[in-house]
């Protein structure tokens, strides 16, 4: 086992906290370009749009069903429901795909493209980058020892294994700036800053999201719903109310 | 809706800063959050902050909004000038913004140019079809204008794609009410009713309308609104304790003859009644012979 390895203090300046100050500026750099890229704010599709708007009243016919007369539940229900052209009736055919839907508008496509790109021109950038210049470097050296398993995160690109585990090699220094950095960005650039790339994957597989199946699903609901009249009984709870008050 | 710890808070600081208390930045604030309709103080005191530009810095970006705020007041005050002023700052610091062209906009159409307002809210619309504001502020322009079936028409076309505002269903129910068109106005305040089930100035209201519309089918269902308008206020809508009365004398006279129909409550209206004369001799002790007299005459 060796002992001690002495690191250069060259090595700190011209590896270690360039490659960190680096890491910010890109960090930086790509917030701005993607705000750039993003350009004005799309406007929302006014089919969706409408589409909330109609689950939301529909959901409040569901829940208040029941204070409205029968005959004007009926011919609302008949609106929401008919198998025409009702509100809430998806027509068979037209239930489409979020992947068709994807590719049929080649905004959307063309916005996921940018994002990507955002994100990963820069990556691999400054990854052949570290490659090219750093190396098979040991950059520095964490103050207490680890065990074994640490090896692959902390000395990607030795392959060593007689060098203690407690040194870090150059590119895996990278690989902590680029994953540890976020907490630094989120101080510079505000909370929502756009580097936040967690978030942004969360949105993708949120993004599948098929309003028509929402729509069936409310249409379902309805269908169930047994109206009963609840103002009948408000007579009496309001004779009650009145007793009390003229006692 | 404006809650009544809310109201009290809001007036608690009205007092504070008519009396030169302090506090201002936090009424407008509430003001604001609340959408409520105090032009004239919101004027009075926030051109006081924003004349000092010492105040006025400490706002920080908040500045902007006060200047908004103070825009739309003095606008409703008919101080054209100072809302002049006001959104001529805003354009010096956000050129080209949509919501300063909404301002501007709006500045046309308090100085009564129909014509040239339309115009500028078309044309913002045009950009963004989804701005709510925009939309009403059309209403609301027919509306001064005195054109109610224009009204009806920016208000249904609107309706048409955002249906769950309950705020436009309820002053398209009113401007039905206003023409008569009682039927219209009848499904308004359902959907009101489904959108809030529990306010009774909506019961209130639908109830009302359907005694209006007549017909014995309606008047029992107006009587049974009006009954839950009584359950949901505890008692103490005097309008609709009357409402009972009418109703129930009315269908009386509707049913006089045939064999009388199931009745759920038939102390309804003996109590109602009871409750009126009781509210009166407290309140309004001077009336209560006319109020007696009435009853009598409504009685069968």
């Amino acid at each position: 086992m060796a002992e001690d390895l002495v690191l250069d203090t060259a090595i700190r300046d011209w590896v270690l906290i360039p490659l960190s100050v680096v890491m910010v500026l890109i960090g930086v750099l790509r917030y701005f370009v993607s705000k750039l890229m993003k350009g004005s704010s799309q406007i929302p599709d006014p089919k969706i749009v409408k589409e909330g708007q109609v689950i939301i009243r529909a959901r409040n016919l569901r829940a208040g069903a029941n204070y409205i007369p029968a005959k004007s539940f009926r011919a609302r229900k008949a609106y929401y429901s008919n198998e025409e052209n009702g509100l809430l009736h998806v027509p068979k055919g037209q239930a489409a795909n979020p992947q068709a839907q994807m590719f049929s508008d080649p905004n959307m496509a063309m916005d996921m493209m940018k994002k990507n790109l955002s994100m990963i021109i820069p990556q691999t950038l400054t990854f052949a980058w570290v490659n090219f210049f750093f190396s098979g470097f040991v950059a520095a050296k964490i103050p207490f020892p680890l065990t074994q398993r640490f090896r692959a995160m902390l000395q990607n690109g030795i392959d060593l294994s007689t060098v203690d585990v407690s040194y870090v090699s150059s590119r895996s220094w990278y690989f902590l700036n680029l994953f540890g950095l976020r907490g630094l960005f989120s101080l510079i650039l505000g909370e929502e800053n756009a580097t936040d790339d967690t978030q942004r994957m969360m949105q993708m597989s949120g993004f599948g999201m098929d309003p028509s199946k929402t729509l069936g699903a409310e249409k379902d609901g309805l269908d169930i719903v047994q109206h009963e009249w609840v103002l009948p009984k408000f007579e009496q709870r309001a004779e009650s109310v009145l007793r009390k008050l003229v006692k | 809706m404006v809650t009544r710890t809310e109201e009290e808070e809001v007036n608690r600081l009205e007092n504070q800063v008519e009396n030169g208390g302090g506090g201002v930045w936090e009424y407008l604030c509430l003001v604001h959050k609340l959408k409520l309709r105090r032009s004239d103080m919101v004027l009075k005191h926030g051109l006081s902050i924003l004349n000092d530009s010492k105040k006025r810095s400490a706002l920080g970006p908040e500045e902007w909004t006060l200047y908004e705020q103070v825009a739309v007041a003095a606008m409703d005050c008919q101080s054209i000038d100072v809302a002049k002023d006001c959104i001529k700052v805003l354009q010096r610091k956000f050129p080209g913004s949509k919501r300063v062209g909404r301002l501007e906009a709006m500045l046309l159409e308090a100085r009564g140019l129909w014509s040239e307002a339309e115009n500028a809210f078309s044309s913002l619309l045009e950009e963004n079809p989804f701005d709510q504001v925009v939309h009403k502020r059309r209403v609301a322009m027919a509306k001064a204008q005195g054109n109610t079936s224009a009204a009806i028409d920016w208000l249904n076309k609107y309706l048409d794609l955002f249906m769950a505002d309950h705020e436009a269903w309820r002053e398209l129910a009113e401007i039905y009410v206003s023409l008569q068109m009682y039927k219209q106005a009848a499904f308004c305040y359902e959907e009101l009713i489904l959108s809030q089930p529990t306010v009774p100035l909506y019961h209130l209201a639908y109830a009302d309308v359907l005694y209006t519309l007549g017909g014995l089918e309606n008047l029992q269902t107006a009587k049974k609104y009006y009954a839950s308008t009584i359950a949901l206020t505890g008692g103490k809508s005097t309008r609709a304790l009357f409402g009972i009365c009418l109703c129930t004398s009315a269908i009386g006279q509707l049913t006089k003859g045939r064999n009388k129909e199931d009745k759920e409550s038939p102390e309804l209206q003996s109590l109602s009644a009871m409750a009126l004369e009781k509210d009166y001799k407290q309140r309004a002790p001077g009336k209560l012979s006319v109020l007696s007299s009435t009853l009598r005459s409504l009685k069968i």
